[in-house]
């Protein structure tokens, strides 16, 4: 049907930097991309909270050291002991007046005497170990060091410690799910643009018989799953937005501050980077028949 | 009148597929710039190896094959591509896209060497005024007829103006009529100073369009005479 010279036509003009429109087949790789990147980017975002939740941030592990007063005569041995074990970088003394300073602010305006209460609080030893990887060896350490006595550890602190290295083994093997969904989605993006190619065949001959660059021919792809990736990327990052809101609540109750925006660019990056391998894997064998490229 | 200068020469020239099966064997052959060569033989005589050989979609086996300056034995990628650009191809299929409208098919040349489509615009209206379809720019293949669509893929391969158009049967699936205007079309060209070589089977043709004959049979060239 032809057409008057004025009228306008959504030229699409092959190879180079021009990308192709979208077709069924690359809204259905789209979606699986994105929802695994939800799920990742969930996965994530879950260790991040965790990880505020068991105060991972801190730089500094600090461990409480009670001594009941009965045993007050122990104080100083235990100080030293404390301070000779590899892995401690300094023992210091609470003393009972910032104790009952605390309390008392902590019991806020009423008019409450705290220095009864204070008085029976145990004598208490501020434990601070080196941040390091081999905490729990310096823990087992300590927890002799104070077995030897009568004094006690502050055992929700302890459980803190050991969610922290439960958290890095997790994230040890987050890394490994990473790495292996970033290549099974390659291979969703590379086997999506697979079907691309072979409905192309016969353009990408025609650009080849013709004298197109190898790049000019293979641009095209390497965009469409460029794109296709961080498209899948932003909207999983868009997704991720239902849990925030959903768990405002505890989130607020357990003073975790979610910084989602700093997945924004692992996950348009991640995306865009799986779906520049996939569309390399799809274009690294791309026969043409009469063409000396084959051989 | 000056000596108009080889565009392609050939000595020795031999074709051997992977299969073993020899397609071309000895051809000794020179085809001067702006002349009109019809490739003549029977099915598998070698006509269209040869013509694959022209734009680099076979390298020789052995012998000599220098195409518009370059020896397609040592040729690089880099140096067939140029070779390519140099070349209009028209294949007896047309080989059109469907899904691309006619002035993306027509550009498709000089897309691939980067221009941009204000520029193209222009020069398609301007290629597709010589085959007489002006008005079809915006149309697709599938809308044309069988002669229209042949006349696009002429217009195609003529869009970078290349001093050489190899045509493979491009009258092949096409009527008495239809077939003289596509001949029509392309001595036209040659008319224009582009050397044209045609491989053909329509003999008929010969006697209304004259030019160069080169008979090839089992691969080797058998007569090398003029029409008139």
């Amino acid at each position: 049907m032809p057409v008057k010279k004025n009228e306008p036509v959504n030229i699409h003009l092959p190879g180079g930097m021009n990308i192709p429109p979208f077709g069924i087949h690359q809204y259905l790789a789209l979606i699986i991309v994105a929802v695994s990147l939800w799920a990742l980017g969930s996965v994530w975002m879950g260790l991040q909270a965790t990880g505020q939740w068991v105060g991972a941030w801190q730089q500094q592990v600090v461990l409480h050291v009670y001594l009941p007063q009965e045993h007050k005569k122990e104080l100083k041995a235990l100080q030293e002991n404390l301070e000779a074990v590899d892995g401690v970088q300094k023992v210091s003394y609470v003393a009972r007046e910032n104790s009952a300073e605390w309390m008392q602010q902590w019991l806020g305006g009423s008019q409450l005497n705290v220095d009864t209460l204070a008085e029976r609080l145990p004598e208490t030893l501020l434990v601070h170990l080196l941040k390091h990887e081999e905490n729990h060896f310096v823990i087992d350490d300590v927890r002799d060091v104070v077995k030897r006595t009568h004094a006690d550890i502050n055992q929700d602190e302890l459980k803190l410690l050991s969610m922290r290295d439960i958290l890095n083994k997790i994230e040890q093997f987050v890394w490994f799910a990473t790495v292996l969904l970033i290549l099974a989605m390659s291979l969703i993006v590379s086997n999506t643009l697979r079907m691309i190619l072979l409905a192309r065949a016969d353009e990408v001959h025609l650009m080849r018989l013709m004298g197109a660059k190898e790049w000019f021919v293979r641009m095209p792809f390497v965009l469409e799953g460029m794109l296709l990736g961080a498209t899948a990327g932003l909207l999983a990052w868009l997704l991720l937005w239902p849990w925030v809101w959903g768990s405002s609540e505890w989130l607020a109750d357990s003073a975790i501050e979610l910084h989602i925006a700093s997945l924004l660019f692992p996950l348009l990056a991640g995306g865009a980077f799986l779906g520049c391998l996939g569309a390399l894997i799809a274009t690294a064998r791309l026969v043409s028949p009469d063409s000396m490229e084959n051989a | 009148m000056s000596e108009r200068k080889n565009i392609i020469d050939m000595q020795q020239l031999m074709l051997r597929y992977p299969t073993g099966k020899v397609a071309l064997s000895g051809v000794n052959l020179s085809i001067k710039q702006g002349q009109f060569v019809y490739l003549t033989g029977e099915s598998g005589a070698g006509k269209s190896s040869l013509l694959r050989m022209f734009y680099g979609g076979f390298r020789p086996t052995s012998g000599q094959l220098h195409v518009q300056n370059t020896d397609m034995r040592k040729a690089n990628m880099g140096t067939v591509r140029t070779v390519r650009r140099r070349t209009g191809i028209v294949f007896q299929d047309h080989r059109l896209l469907f899904s691309r409208t006619v002035f993306e098919n027509v550009a498709l040349p000089l897309r691939v060497q980067g221009w941009n489509k204000d520029r193209l615009i222009p020069r398609v209206r301007k290629v597709l005024e010589f085959v007489r379809l002006e008005d079809r720019l915006w149309s697709y293949p599938e809308a044309l007829s069988g002669g229209e669509q042949q006349r696009i893929a002429i217009a195609r391969a003529m869009m970078a103006t290349p001093p050489v158009v190899l045509a493979d049967e491009p009258t092949g699936n096409l009527d008495e009529d239809t077939a003289r205007h596509v001949l029509n079309l392309l001595m036209g060209l040659n008319q224009l100073g582009t050397t044209v070589i045609m491989a053909t089977h329509d003999l008929h043709l010969l006697k209304s369009h004259p030019g160069r004959i080169v008979q090839l049979h089992a691969g080797a060239l058998v007569e090398d005479s003029y029409a008139r």
